[in-house]
């Protein structure tokens, strides 16, 4: 049976301080401008969680960098040798949001799905994930519509409900549970008149959406063919092929792969992120491209919106709505699924 | 911080190194590369299937997809006709035997051999350089000849000089359980044999559908107008087999390149039947 506990507000940051004692402490702060996002914390001195909005960018830079070395090589008399380390360190994830963690759930699916991908799975074998439900949706969210939110039933190992003064904490897993028995201390016993609470939070959280996207009805839109092929010419035409959405986005997670030479004999492999909107994502060597240009955000659409459900029975969307912030081509996820059910 | 070697880390190749080059056809452009282990132990544990693909790598320049030449059989080593075309084959058109160079694989499904293959009539039809998996299948074929019925060869090049494997196709010639067909575009001196494009061809020898499989590699035109003459004759787009390439980084189906629809071609393929293909989105 996973647990459910009360944490004080004033207990969060010592209780914090004891869990990350020995391991890595990523968590939401504000920085200078204002602006809030995911980062590592080396002291809880002067630093505190925010947790008063989304991140401006997902945990996926944590679980599936920017850019990393995949080996590095040598040549020489010795021939050609490669040599890969493992850094990986156990981490805490405090604070993430429910689309966070259901964009970790998907790169499961692709990273780890088979082949194993051994830099992914690293990482995620040794991350404990304390998810924040969101009793307040901002104006460009709609996870509800691809049910990765606001309030989640898996993929954390705890997950905080703000109650004003503290915090309900639901247990994901067995190693939830443990936390609660080692860490003890910090927290207490939920009440009746908790549980109901939480249950009213996740209920009127619901129904604060401003955004009404219809993924669901995109999709047999998608199947069925009942839409204005005329979508896909218009929506060429206004993107600038930029790349943000896919940079941006939790759940895209396409890369390429490079020599960085350091010189003649030595370098380094490296995997960075692409974005399928690049003219050369899928221009093959003697120059033929299978995808014309005009077709690449067809391509992108139909994925995340059709064949991520028929492959895995999710939507490669989990409704962060970061694109809506991103796009300036204003065809971002929400508005192409406006467009397409309109 | 802990630093362990990643010992399943699978964007690894194998260090490997050249043995042998020929060159292939009359403008340099194709070259047959023999490449063998620096590992003894690495080379005792490969096994590939007839149609499947290797990631070659060099040194400072990556990694690129190239199917494998050389049937099962050949222990020797394993052969790649690489075409020079981009960053990675234009550098390993200009290294010299003993060159070092990475082998990472093998990649991709192959075509079912010993499944849907098998007892069947098969008609091979290539165009230009894309024999090379299709030669590592044939030369199974021959190795396994009583699990095949009639064996079946259409094989075209722009000219006599772009033909790859010209003395191992002297060898096939000499066989009576081999039907051959190789023919060139143009006519062109000294040329005694086939002239026509390889869909004219495969139009004339109207091969059978009864209990048979074809097996298509070449050129995005050549399939395209090979397919017409084949519907002619009654085939089922079951019973044919057509090997994909696309522009592919990881070749284990999860950097996203190659992916057309729900399938990924380095991992769900190279190697499709078209009755599948009919099914997703043509970005091959």
């Amino acid at each position: 049976m996973l647990k459910k506990k009360i944490l004080k507000k004033d207990h969060v940051v010592p209780f914090l301080r004891r869990l990350s004692r020995d391991k890595r402490l990523i968590m939401p702060v504000k920085r200078e401008r204002g602006e809030v996002l995911y980062e590592e914390v080396n002291s809880l001195d002067d630093t505190v969680p925010d947790l008063s909005r989304q991140p401006q960018e997902s945990l996926k830079p944590f679980f599936f960098p920017q850019e990393e070395t995949i080996f590095t090589y040598k040549t020489g008399d010795n021939g050609y040798s490669f040599n890969t380390v493992d850094e990986t360190d156990e981490t805490v994830f405090f604070g993430v949001r429910s689309c966070d963690i259901s964009g970790i759930l998907y790169m499961d699916v692709i990273f780890l799905r088979g082949p194993i991908d051994p830099f992914y799975s690293r990482r995620r074998n040794k991350a404990i994930i304390i998810g924040m439900a969101c009793n307040e949706p901002e104006d460009k969210c709609f996870c509800y519509a691809s049910r990765s939110g606001p309030f989640l039933e898996v993929g954390f190992d705890l997950q905080l409900t703000d109650l004003g003064n503290r915090y309900f904490v639901e247990s994901g897993r067995a190693r939830g549970d443990a936390i609660f028995e080692e860490f003890s201390l910090f927290f207490q016993e939920v009440t009746e008149e908790d549980e109901k609470l939480r249950y009213q939070l996740s209920l009127e959280a619901r129904s604060l959406f401003k955004r009404q996207v219809y993924l669901e009805t995109a999709f047999n839109r998608l199947k069925t063919g009942d839409f204005d092929e005329k979508i896909w010419a218009h929506i060429a035409k206004r993107c600038d092929r930029c790349g943000g959405c896919a940079h941006i986005c939790p759940t895209c997670t396409c890369f390429t792969i490079f020599d960085s030479p350091i010189d003649e004999t030595q370098g380094e492999r490296i995997r960075a992120w692409d974005a399928c909107t690049h003219e050369g994502f899928t221009r093959m060597a003697g120059g033929h491209n299978p995808v014309p240009p005009e077709d690449a955000l067809k391509r992108r659409f139909m994925h995340k919106l059709y064949y991520d459900r028929l492959s895995f029975k999710r939507s490669g969307c989990v409704g962060c709505g970061r694109c809506v912030d991103m796009c300036f081509g204003g065809i971002d996820m929400a508005s192409f699924v406006r467009l397409l059910c309109s | 911080m802990k630093k362990d070697n990643i010992l399943d880390n699978n964007y690894l190749p194998f260090a490997a190194r050249i043995e042998d080059i020929v060159i292939e056809s009359e403008d340099g452009s194709l070259k047959t590369f023999k490449i063998v282990f620096e590992d003894e132990a690495d080379w005792e544990k490969w096994r590939h299937e007839p149609g499947q693909f290797a990631m070659l790598s060099v040194a400072g320049k990556g990694e690129a997809p190239i199917g494998i030449a050389s049937s099962p059989y050949e222990r020797d080593g394993l052969l790649f006709t690489v075409n020079r075309a981009g960053v990675v084959t234009t550098a390993l058109h200009e290294m010299a035997v003993g060159a070092r160079l990475g082998v990472r694989g093998p990649l991709g499904n192959g075509f079912p051999v010993d499944g849907d293959l098998k007892g069947k009539n098969i008609v091979i039809i290539a165009g230009g350089f894309a024999f090379t998996t299709l030669r590592a299948t044939l030369l199974y074929l021959l190795e396994n000849r009583g699990d095949f019925g009639d064996i079946t060869v259409i094989y075209g090049a722009r000219t006599p000089g772009m033909l790859l494997y010209r003395n191992e196709f002297l060898d096939w010639e000499k066989r009576d359980d081999i039907n051959l067909y190789v023919t060139i575009d143009r006519e062109a001196e000294g040329w005694h044999g086939l002239v026509g494009f390889v869909p004219q061809i495969v139009s004339q020898v109207n091969p059978s559908p009864e209990g048979a499989r074809a097996l298509i590699c070449g050129p995005p035109i050549m399939i395209k107008f090979t397919m017409p003459p084949l519907e002619k004759a009654g085939w089922q787009d079951n019973q044919v087999y057509l090997s994909l390439e696309n522009r592919m980084k990881c070749g284990i189906g999860i950097c996203g390149h190659c992916s057309s629809g729900p399938i990924y071609v380095c991992k769900d393929g190279p190697v499709f039947t078209r009755a599948f293909l009919n099914t997703i989105p043509q970005e091959y």
